[in-house]
């Protein structure tokens, strides 16, 4: 029944009870028994557990606020961190070079990473446990990719106006990803409910269709331009603005929040869509939830961050290796620990050519693809 | 002043020389191409070979070119071949006898199946600027053009001459060339408009990168604090809004606080052609205003 073949019955059903994701495409669910993570979350043990993640999630960010094109030591980051706190514009500017660098490059920039990375964690176990499907995440369902033909087509026409005080790259991006849901969600409709294995096939199929009119974009554009197109789809991590940073956090907490709420549906949901219907969750509308929440997410990552492979898809599985497969506990973790993994890959892309910088979209992949092999082959039970 | 000279070229640069020149050339890759004729329809790959031809001359020999020649405007009406991915089929159905193309763009794939059909094919790629004189010189010599060409080519190396010893003593200037805002895009050592900057009395804040055309980060931009950005934009635009926006956030850079945002044409310093020595001076004219400021420039 897994990916892996060769299975006897009882290991099977081990290895679904331990982490609840099977592939789509499966007739007979799996048996409603309750997963081992569920009744063993205490609150003692979820409130340890975030608490010890954010106290390593700062640490982290410590630490990535000392690398770039020039290294910031500790003292003089506290010191620099202090004038800012104390005198604000004006003692970042008292600081020079190092201050601006620090309070107005660095500073947004970290921050930016760890709401991505997060997000982009958080919605990946959203879809994960939604479509019960290991390599579920935005970018196979085909809403990155919408998103970044938005973007693109807004590179081609010089869209550069601004609406509301967004500029109109971003909301280009967040239409193109809202369309290819709007999209997979009707081809996978087509039949009056969600079939989880329609819904992933339209997405694979969408996402084919958009890169290939990415490229399109991208080879009738003028070659300056494409240039720009091309740097940006391989992910770019740029400071944004305090207050733009606000308005996106603020956003992106809210669908946080939402996806949070369903961590309970998507527990049972884990279990098969029949059993999680005999158990009272309104399965239609946990699914319409999640998967509308995790567009308009990665809709907003997607266009402030352009693509960022892989960690929608690693994190999750290493989370649940590590905490279990409670989503209670596996959400809000593995946005913490996403937005942790993409500052450090962040910091190696801005320092390991400085002062040229590389995609960071490039790290991750390369970080993330090895390690995915590595829990594909070595933990094979528990993935399966 | 130089295209008026070239144009009378057309009148006195008949080809009285042609039985004098080798008729072997050989080109920037090493490869030797033997002419037993002028060539007469030739197809040119790139913008900067047809203002070459056009420079010394011709017109009617050109039968082919890309989709972004434009300049002079008459190239715009010659048949398309295409660019960094050119159709062959439209360049072996124009029956080319000769086919100038660079090697930046050109394709390895594209080349070996040109000289597979045996058409035959030159190839100039222009390293430094001080090569790009010899270019015309060399295609002078190919289309029957020598005189043509060595007047152009004396034009240019005399203008360039002058635009050197204008900036040489000058303080040189901080400059960032921005590609493109978002992602910061530049150019770095080993690009064709890194050595026209430093040629023209700036030094590139991009100097340290290891790449000619590097993502730069910003830190290193607020680091080294360009006294002056340059822009290159197209034939109509100008700076983009949006982008002047995003650089007015950093205040504390010298080019911002002192307001120093300049655009240049950037098929002026782009094309290694018979121009260059003009986009050098638009160069240098904006990096040093002050030294161009008495009289009308060499």
């Amino acid at each position: 029944m897994g990916l892996i073949t060769g299975q006897t019955q009882s290991e099977e059903r081990r290895a679904v009870v331990s982490a609840p994701v099977v592939p789509a495409g499966e007739v007979a669910a799996p048996m409603p028994t309750a997963p081992v993570g569920l009744s063993r979350l205490s609150p003692l043990r979820w409130q340890l557990t975030l608490s010890a993640l954010t106290a390593v999630a700062v640490l982290v960010l410590l630490i990535c606020l000392q690398f770039g094109a020039e290294r910031i030591d500790l003292a003089e980051e506290i010191r620099v961190v202090g004038l800012a706190v104390r005198e604000g514009q004006a003692g970042i500017e008292s600081a020079g070079a190092t201050g601006v660098i620090l309070m107005q490059v660095r500073l947004p920039r970290v921050l930016l990473a760890f709401m991505v990375g997060g997000c982009l964690a958080a919605v990946g176990v959203g879809l994960q446990a939604l479509l019960r499907n290991p390599l579920a995440d935005p970018y196979v369902l085909g809403i990155s990719s919408g998103a970044a033909l938005g973007a693109g087509l807004a590179i081609l026409f010089g869209l550069t106006g601004t609406v509301l005080a967004f500029s109109a790259l971003p909301l280009c991006a967040m239409a193109g990803g809202l369309l290819s849901v709007l999209v997979v969600y009707r081809i996978a409709t087509a039949y009056g409910y969600l079939p989880i294995h329609t819904l992933l096939l339209a997405g694979v199929i969408l996402n084919a269709v958009f890169s290939a009119l990415v490229m399109f974009v991208t080879s009738i554009m003028e070659p300056n331009r494409s240039f720009g197109m091309m740097s940006w789809l391989m992910g770019t991590l740029t400071a944004p603005d305090y207050p733009a940073m606000l308005v996106l956090a603020g956003y992106l907490m809210v669908g946080l929040f939402v996806l949070f709420r369903q961590a309970a549906s998507l527990n049972l949901l884990t279990l098969g869509e029949e059993s999680a219907r005999s158990l009272g969750v309104d399965v239609e509308t946990v699914k319409k939830t999640v998967f509308f929440t995790s567009a308009l997410l990665t809709g907003a990552v997607v266009s402030v961050s352009g693509m960022i492979g892989f960690v929608g898809m690693v994190i999750p599985h290493a989370m649940r290796l590590l905490t279990g497969a409670d989503h209670r506990l596996l959400l809000p973790a593995s946005a913490l620990v996403g937005g942790l993994y993409l500052m450090a890959a962040d910091t190696i892309a801005r320092t390991l050519l400085a002062p040229t910088e590389i995609p960071v979209g490039v790290v991750t992949a390369l970080a993330g693809g090895p390690f995915f092999i590595y829990l594909l082959t070595s933990r094979k039970g528990r993935l399966a | 002043m130089a295209l008026k000279r070239r144009q009378q070229g057309i009148l006195t640069g008949m080809p009285f020389m042609a039985n004098l020149a080798s008729r072997t050339f050989v080109d920037d890759l090493g490869r030797k191409l033997y002419l037993a004729k002028r060539p007469t329809r030739v197809v040119s790959l790139a913008p900067s070979m047809t203002e070459i031809l056009y420079s010394l001359g011709l017109d009617e020999e050109i039968v082919g070119v890309t989709d972004y020649c434009d300049y002079p405007p008459q190239a715009r009406a010659k048949p398309k071949v295409g660019y960094s991915n050119p159709n062959l089929e439209s360049i072996v159905a124009l029956r080319p006898d000769l086919v100038l193309a660079p090697s930046t763009f050109l394709r390895a794939d594209t080349l070996a199946k040109l000289e597979q059909l045996k058409i035959p094919t030159f190839i100039l790629e222009a390293k430094a600027i001080e090569e790009i004189p010899s270019h015309v010189q060399t295609i002078g010599r190919m289309m029957d053009r020598a005189q043509a060409g060595d007047r152009v080519a004396t034009e240019m190396r005399r203008q360039i001459a002058a635009i050197r010893a204008t900036v040489q003593e000058l303080p040189p200037l901080r400059v960032l060339y921005v590609l493109n805002t978002q992602p910061l895009i530049t150019v770095g050592p080993g690009s064709f408009i890194h050595q026209m900057i430093e040629l023209a009395g700036g030094v590139n804040v991009a100097g340290r990168a290891q790449m000619p055309y590097p993502r730069l980060s910003l830190e290193e931009v607020l680091k080294e604090d360009p006294e002056l950005l340059i822009f290159p934009i197209g034939s109509a635009e100008s700076i983009p809004q949006n982008e002047q926006q995003q650089w007015q956030r950093w205040t504390t850079l010298s080019a911002v606080k002192h307001r120093r945002f300049h655009q240049i044409a950037a098929d002026l310093l782009n094309r290694p052609g018979p121009r260059i020595a003009q986009g050098l001076e638009a160069l240098a004219r904006i990096i040093h205003p002050e030294a161009f400021a008495q009289g009308p420039g060499p």
